[in-house]
């Protein structure tokens, strides 16, 4: 079975988060590090942006700075995301670009990453599907949402599995008129949108969607998690990246 | 300058924001929720459609050359679907022109 090194669950900025994915990527180039998959949350929570997105269009920036909310523009497509630190996982994938799991058939390629998530899902107990292009669904409702990027001769893809769902203050972050969060609204989203202790009406730990989502990227992808850490020089690429790109404005500003 | 979101139908949303004289886009920006690899080809969509012609027919034209030049993918949207968010936008600028 293939291995893949494995970056067990840790907590960072929203700007180490960016800076770390994108690190690796540019050490899978040079063939100075194996494919690579992470698990992280986000500390402080914050709210990302897809990279074609303007951050004052889609965030209430003022809300955020009142509050502690970090703001960052990912180097993905796709649409803004809040990052809750009590109520997700966000995984990543680093793999070369040629690598089987990869296709160049980009929805093909989703569907094949994705299976790992939904594989995660099973392991709950919790049926779910792939829906074009970039979300994992339950019954219809979105509970992972998926970005996927080809640069630096690879293919990162992260996205996010809700644990909790704290669709309030999701509204407060993101550019909602204030006169339209109301209870009608904040129902039509929990009809679009879901979170696994939504699905199983339980409290479910970090630590057990943490191990599913290890056995179901393990199982779906048959790649064996060998347990790894970022190595000297990713370290320092992602410290670079972080302070010459991810904190800045003339990124995070950039459309 | 117009703003004009255009959701397409199962798929992204498509937000332009363009300045048109004469029926020339002058300045454009488009921005959304769709995924579009090489990300840096939205550059170079933008600059081939600067000096365009409002019409579908160039809009689209315009964004499929580039996409082909650069050997890049919109998913979740299409070049006719930007190029229709842009004509529809300019629509709503005539019709708001009209009865200013």
């Amino acid at each position: 079975m293939e291995e893949i090194r494995f970056i067990d669950l840790e907590t960072n900025s929203a700007f180490e988060n960016m800076a770390i994915d994108e690190a690796i990527m540019m050490a899978v180039k040079r063939q100075e590090a194996p494919p690579t998959l992470r698990l992280y949350r986000w500390k402080p929570s914050a709210v990302s942006i897809g990279t074609f997105q303007s951050m004052n269009d889609e965030v209430d920036i003022e809300f955020c700075e009142s509050n502690g909310i970090d703001r960052i523009r990912r180097i993905t497509g796709g649409g803004a995301v809040y990052h809750d630190y009590e109520g997700e996982i966000t995984y990543s994938i680093i793999l070369p670009r040629g690598h089987p799991l990869v296709p160049d058939d980009i929805v093909e390629s989703y569907r094949i990453l994705c299976g790992g998530v939904i594989k995660a899902l099973k392991k709950l107990h919790i049926e779910a599907e792939f829906k074009p292009v970039n979300d994992i669904v339950v019954g219809g409702t979105k509970v992972s949402g998926n970005a996927q990027t080809r640069r630096h001769s690879c293919v990162l893809q992260h996205g996010t599995v809700l644990l909790g769902l704290d669709v309030r203050t999701m509204f407060q972050i993101l550019k909602v008129p204030a006169e339209k969060i109301s209870d009608k609204m904040i129902a039509d989203v929990r009809q679009r949108v879901t979170s696994i202790r939504d699905i199983l009406k339980r409290e479910v730990t970090f630590n057990e969607l943490r191990d599913a989502l290890m056995d179901g990227f393990s199982e779906s992808l048959h790649l064996r998690l060998v347990s790894g850490k970022l190595s000297k020089s990713e370290s320092e690429e992602a410290q670079r990246l972080l302070s010459e790109k991810y904190i800045r404005d003339a990124w995070n500003l950039s459309r | 300058m117009i703003v004009y979101d255009h959701k397409v139908p199962g798929g992204k949303l498509i937000r332009v924001k363009m300045v048109i004289t004469d029926r020339k886009i002058e300045s454009i920006q488009i921005l959304g929720d769709f995924f579009l690899h090489p990300e840096e080809a939205i550059t170079s969509i933008e600059c081939g459609l600067v000096g365009t012609v409002v019409s579908s027919a160039a809009l689209t034209q315009s964004i499929t050359e580039v996409l082909e030049n650069t050997a890049a993918e919109l998913i979740g949207a299409t070049a006719s679907d930007i190029a229709e968010a842009i004509l529809l936008g300019s629509k709503t600028s005539q019709s708001e022109e009209a009865s200013a």
